[in-house]
């Protein structure tokens, strides 16, 4: 059970910091925020094991392979091109 | 100045790339075609969910960006102008097809919490906003089930059922690997908007991951 869930008294409650993870992970966060933030992290497991999860959900999607350009489609595209530089 | 990750030409490449093109070649037309698809279908669907009709979009704004050529006048990198000629006829076509469309698609429709509510502690409780219990710790997590082919189905299953603003936004920031800049630009949003739809949809697609891996 999170016994530590605003470590610092006056910080962020985890509900918060699971808010505004993208933020953090975004680098977006203001100086004074960013502190606060990562004391919260230190003392609360299961804010970290959340952005955790958040960057390894982030990584898998990486992953993923990209959408391929339907043959049918490329073929009409390269027609076309074809076809401006005759004109 | 640094290049897009995803291979193509960055800003320093496009002047040679675009004589390529002015001159007719067509194996770099090809080459740019095949690597833009991804990201040029990514932002159709932002705003049309069937994916013949993404296509025919696509189709649309090559058409256009090859007639318009002598139009582009550098300010942006060739991708991102590709990219908000796709977001402007796919954002025509999504009225004229009158899907509902009351403002912006990639407004923000409401509050959703980020995360299910039921997760934290009520006010009245010990510890208020504090977890319930803590999510688990994926790295005690095999790596030959993290990064098992079913893992990576639910992860793309889950994208694909995000609303499409969320989705547009997580295909070309997470799996494509635009930057936040040029995503803002290309859908023609701010950096917030951008960064709360990213938020959501990360959030959404963990959830779904979190509910197979922990069962």
């Amino acid at each position: 059970m999170p016994e530590s869930h605003r470590p610092n008294g006056h910080g962020f409650t985890c509900q918060e910091v699971v808010a505004i993870a993208s933020e953090y992970l975004e680098g977006a966060m203001a100086p004074e925020q960013m502190t606060a933030f990562e004391v919260h992290l230190n003392f609360c497991d299961g804010c970290l094991r959340f952005i955790d999860q958040m960057r390894e959900t982030t990584a898998l999607a990486h992953s993923l392979s990209d959408d391929e350009i339907p043959a049918e489609l490329k073929s009409e595209l390269l027609a076309v091109f074809r076809d401006l530089r005759r004109e | 100045m640094v290049g897009p990750p995803s291979g193509v030409a960055g800003i320093g490449d496009d002047a040679l790339l675009i004589g390529r093109l002015r001159g007719g070649d067509e194996s770099a037309f090809e080459e740019l075609v095949t690597t833009l698809y991804p990201a040029m279908f990514a932002v159709a669907r932002g705003y049309v969910r069937d994916r013949s009709t993404a296509d025919e979009v696509v189709q649309e704004a090559w058409l256009g960006a090859l007639n318009g050529l002598d139009r582009f006048e550098g300010r942006s990198t060739l991708r991102t102008w590709l990219l908000r000629i796709v977001a402007n006829i796919a954002r025509d076509r999504a009225v004229r097809e009158a899907r509902s469309l009351p403002f912006s698609a990639f407004e923000l429709e409401s509050d959703e919490p980020p995360v299910d509510p039921d997760r934290f502690r009520g006010a009245h409780e010990p510890y208020p906003g504090g977890w319930r219990s803590f999510p688990t710790d994926w790295r005690t997590i095999p790596e030959s089930r993290l990064l098992a082919r079913e893992t990576f189905d639910r992860v793309e299953r889950a994208i694909d059922a995000l609303p499409e603003s969320q989705q547009a936004v997580m295909k070309l920031r997470d799996v494509i690997g635009l930057d936040a800049e040029e995503v803002c630009h290309a859908l023609g949003i701010t950096k917030g908007n951008q960064r709360v739809l990213l938020h959501r949809a990360r959030v959404r697609v963990r959830a779904e991951l979190e509910a197979y891996l922990d069962a």
